[in-house]
């Protein structure tokens, strides 16, 4: 958990990018989180976090097809490596732990 | 952009603005565009500020190369001096991987070879450690110290003629037992390496001698008779006795010819146990239990794989401790081992098994070389300093745009590279001519040098020709990288000031080792010279050395005065200044005096006279018959060492030798000679002549005929008819003489080639520099012409800065060189005087190779029509 250095924005792309499957390029990913999230974002944004998560090693990447609306560029579609699974599935699971531990506490609190 | 995301981003991008291009207008459109493209601007995304390099070094190296190959072929004449003289040093020192690589496969083939050792000795008063031990030692090691898996010996002792079927063949080498090929992993062709050595009288011979001696019949249980003259194993021929019958061998084994590659030469191996045989009837020396005597027997043995050498050295202490318990052998004698791996190449040592070139003359060899690729490398970066002027512009438009420090130093280095590996190409061109020359040295006829080369030495000429280029073109790669591109491109005589300081020193310097050579060579060819005129003191003129080879000399001699022509004959032991003679350690009979070294020579009566020795006192030798040989002749020295006032006082004097309880009679006194070799010793050595036929090894003939080769043809008819066996060996007296200095003349051959290879070199980067800069100073020179300057003041102002230069460099080296050479010389006996006068002639000639060098450019320069040279501009 240490040394995963994901942060918030971070993972929520890559959750993202987890649920889009083979859809995941770029715009559909901001698509799919300003829509989650309700807020707009920049392409930069999104862009900027995919290439440090690449960097990090918790996505791969690879060539799509062009479509007529990207001016004949084409899509990179990203998918997240084993790594990035396992470090989304221990984040889940400290925060589900630390949930967890929350009433128990408050109720002791109360006997005191 | 990153290039590598460019495509995408503008992918997304089109997308976005395609999408809100639907929600909205075209100009809001257009403006959330713009914000997003600013919005782009992040570390992750833009390309580094600095750039990517990785993305074009292909092209720049191909670049480099390209401006490289033009710069070369632009500057023909400096792209030929660099090549050459880069050329010709490393053909030398190709030479010496190709020796260093021809001795490093030696013995590489033993299985055990990491575990065996040579044991030798050393003592306080040897100069050179003895390769050769006691003959016990191997017995010792072997069953008293554990940590010792195997031993073996090789006893010296097999030299003479065998015979099979009628046919004689010489044969060479030593006894030894089983363990030998536990030991060594020579494989045997037929035969059982077990038991090959065991049985007495049994014989292992090479394959290549089977061949010469069996012609193709199976040798395996042949019976040779075997004759020993006690030749030297080493293949000079040494002590020359009469054949004594050592009985009938059975051959027993042969060794398979691999190719093997060994310090150990031989031709035959005979089994330890024959030699009981032979002892028992005097035939050789019984040392097996002495351990008072090292020269007869080499000591090699096998480690366990858990011991170390220090292991092995203790347990040699503990025997030079226990075996020598009351006296050592010699003060301060020791024992050690030597790895196999560092016999050869090795260092130098007395008694050797084989003849091997010894490490220091390797390291000699090396050093020469390296001077001389200093040289060589000195040039370059001279000539690419000089030519920094017109390269600096280019440098600095490399720099503006965009070229960085590094880039610089990887143009030049790729620059001087290219350079090394086309010197490479030449050299090894080269390396056919140095190779043939040094093969035909006459040190190797001793020495088996195998210089074919491998593709791993071949390999290593390249990593070789590369690192000469990385240190050829460091100075230069450093230095010119660092010109600051606006002083450069403005005015570039600003970035001149001061750089001709380290071209002259580094001329200087060049030519001070050229001269400290110079001096060296003309001093070692006086040396070598005088040796060849050397005033021996004796007569050799008409006179014909024949080697006896063991037959009787009162039947040669008898034989050879029939001859006509013939006038007299005398018989010796050995040929005076050979270099051999016999050590015995005499003084005045019953006195207390220390004894004193004498070089005994037995000869004949006839001996005095026909050399021309001079007698001062007393009579010449009886000649010979019983109880005559206990009169001796001795020489003037002699006489003064013993303590005589006179000569005529040490007639009929009783001397005592040491260790024999035999007594000589003095008879005669003789005026001193020249009898030791020229570089060993003066003529102030002690000498004593006795008449002992037994120890006769040369006959001397004074031949006085009007056909000389008539005359020798004569004595060979009547050799044939005494000797049927050996070949006929003669020499005439003064080339003999003369070929004592071959050793000599090959370090002359060597000096004086390395010499004129330094000279070479020099010289070219001189002729470089000289052209150069008076083309840089055309204009000038133009100028003045037009101002009214004659020819002898242009010429006189071009070549100012050479002659001062060459006048610093002699400034330098004379003295040093003098001084240098005088260290040697002062323990060399026999020497040629040495002064002024030599080193002057080396500073004339270095100072008229070095104007003869430039005196083309200035005489061209300084003829040179001032029109010409004004004319376009």
């Amino acid at each position: 958990m240490k040394k995963t250095k994901l942060g918030e924005f971070e993972e929520l792309v890559l959750l993202t990018v987890v649920v889009l499957q083979e859809e995941a390029y770029g715009v559909e990913i901001k698509r799919e989180l300003e829509e989650r999230l309700n807020e707009r974002l920049s392409v930069g944004s999104i862009q900027s976090a995919l290439k440090r998560m690449e960097q990090k090693g918790f996505l791969t990447s690879e060539f799509g097809e062009a479509t007529k609306k990207r001016g004949g560029k084409r899509k990179r579609i990203y998918s997240a490596t084993p790594y990035a699974h396992r470090v989304l599935t221990e984040m889940k699971d400290v925060r589900a732990g630390l949930w967890a531990s929350m009433p128990k506490l408050a109720y002791d609190l109360k006997i005191i | 952009m990153k290039k590598e995301y460019l495509e995408e981003i503008e992918g997304d991008m089109e997308e976005v603005f395609q999408e809100s291009l639907e929600a909205h207008s075209v100009r809001k459109a257009k403006r959330i565009y713009t914000f997003e493209a600013l919005k782009l601007f992040r570390p992750v995304l833009i390309k580094n500020l600095v750039g990517d390099y990785r993305l074009n070094n292909y092209g720049m190296f191909k670049n480099y190369f390209k401006v490289g190959v033009r710069n070369i072929l632009k500057y023909k004449t400096f792209s030929f001096i660099n090549v050459f003289g880069l050329a010709v040093a490393m053909s030398v020192c190709m030479l010496i991987m190709l020796m260093l690589a021809d001795q490093k496969q030696s013995d590489q083939f033993h299985v055990k070879k990491e575990r065996v050792y040579r044991i030798i000795c050393t003592a306080d008063d040897y100069v050179l450690p003895w390769a050769s031990t006691a003959v016990p030692l191997a017995g010792t090691l072997k069953t008293d110290y554990p940590i010792i898996e195997e031993a073996t010996q090789l006893i010296k002792g097999i030299g003479g003629d065998v015979n099979y079927k009628g046919k004689t063949m010489e044969i060479r080498g030593f006894f030894s037992d089983p363990a030998f090929f536990n030991v060594f992993s020579f494989e045997l062709e037929k035969g059982d390496k077990n038991t090959c050595l065991t049985m007495p009288n049994a014989m292992v011979i090479t394959s290549s001698y089977a061949k010469l001696l069996f012609k193709g019949e199976d040798p395996i249980g042949k019976i040779v008779q075997l004759e020993d003259r006690r030749l030297d194993h080493l293949g000079i021929d040494g002590e020359d006795i009469r054949p004594v019958d050592w009985g009938q061998y059975t051959i027993t084994g042969v060794i398979a010819d691999l190719g093997y590659k060994s310090h150990l030469k031989f031709d035959a191996l005979v089994s330890v146990a024959t030699m009981k045989g032979l002892h028992r009837e005097k035939k050789t020396p019984n040392l097996t239990d002495n351990w008072w005597n090292f020269d007869h027997c080499y000591t090699y043995a096998v480690l366990k794989p858990e011991n170390t050498s220090e292991d092995l050295n203790t347990v040699l202490d503990h025997i030079v401790a226990t075996k020598y318990e009351d006296q050592k052998p010699e003060k301060g004698f020791e024992m050690e081992g030597q790895k196999l791996g560092n016999i050869s190449p090795g260092p130098f040592m007395s008694i050797p098994i084989s003849f091997r070139m010894p490490i220091e003359a390797y390291y000699i060899l090396s050093f020469f070389a390296v001077v001389i690729m200093l040289l060589a490398c000195l040039n370059y970066t001279n000539l690419s300093i000089a030519r920094s002027l017109t390269r600096a512009k280019e440098i600095g438009i490399r720099k503006v745009t965009g070229g960085k420090r590094k880039d610089i130093i990887y143009q030049f280095f790729s620059e001087s590279i290219i350079t090394t590996l086309l010197a490479l190409v030449m050299a090894v061109l080269l390396l056919l001519f140095v190779k043939e020359a040094f093969m035909n040295l006459w040190i190797n006829k001793y020495i088996n040098f195998n210089l074919e080369g491998t593709l791993s030495v071949y390999l290593v000429f390249i990593v070789f020709a590369l690192f000469i280029g990385i240190i050829a073109g460091f100075y230069p790669a450093l230095h010119m990288s660092g010109y600051r591109p606006i002083a450069v491109l403005k005015n570039f005589d600003m970035a001149r000031r001061g750089k001709l300081g380290i071209r002259k020193i580094l001329n200087i310097s060049q030519f001070s080792v050229s001269l400290f050579f110079i001096v060296t060579s003309i001093l070692l060819y006086n040396q070598l010279r005088h040796f060849l005129e050397f005033e021996y003191g004796f007569n050799t003129e008409n006179i014909i050395n024949i080697e006896l080879q063991s037959n009787d000399y009162s039947i040669v001699s008898h034989e050879f005065s029939t001859v006509p022509g013939v006038t007299a004959i005398s018989a010796c032991s050995f040929i005076p200044t050979s270099g051999h003679g016999e050590g015995r350690l005499l003084k005045i009979a019953g006195s207390e005096e220390e004894y004193q070294l004498f070089t005994a020579l037995q000869t004949d009566d006839g001996f005095i006279d026909n050399l021309g020795l001079k007698l001062v006192a007393g009579s010449n030798l009886p000649a010979s018959e019983n109880g005559s040989d206990h009169f001796i002749v001795i020489n003037e020295f002699a006489v003064k060492k013993l303590g005589y006032g006179s000569a005529a006082e040490a007639i009929g004097q009783v001397l005592e030798v040491k260790r024999g309880k035999e007594v000589l009679q003095v008879i005669g006194v003789i005026e001193d000679f020249q009898f030791k070799a020229l570089f060993e010793q003066d003529r102030n050595a002690s000498l004593l002549l006795r008449n002992q036929p037994v120890k006769y090894q040369h006959v001397n003939l004074r031949v006085v005929s009007g056909n000389l080769m008539n005359t020798i043809e004569a004595l060979e008819e009547k050799w044939k008819a005494i000797d049927p066996v050996h070949t006929f060996k003669y020499e005439f007296f003064d080339e003999q003489l003369d070929s004592m200095h071959s050793f000599f003349n090959d370090v002359v051959s060597i000096v004086g080639s390395i010499t004129f290879l330094a000279i070479v070199i020099s010289c070219l980067g001189l002729l470089g520099i000289s052209i150069y800069t008076t083309e840089r100073r055309t204009k000038e020179i133009g100028i003045r012409k037009v101002l009214g300057a004659g020819v002898f003041n242009v010429a006189f102002l071009v070549s100012r800065e050479f002659l001062r230069l060459l006048a610093m460099a002699v400034l330098i080296a004379a003295p040093a060189s003098f001084f240098a050479n005088n260290v040697w010389l002062q323990n060399f006996p026999n020497r040629v005087s040495f002064g002024i006068g030599t080193v002057s002639l080396g500073s004339a000639i270095l100072l008229v190779l070095g104007i003869l060098t430039i005196i083309t450019q200035i005489i061209s320069v300084s003829n040179r029509n001032p029109v010409e040279s004004l004319r376009d501009e």
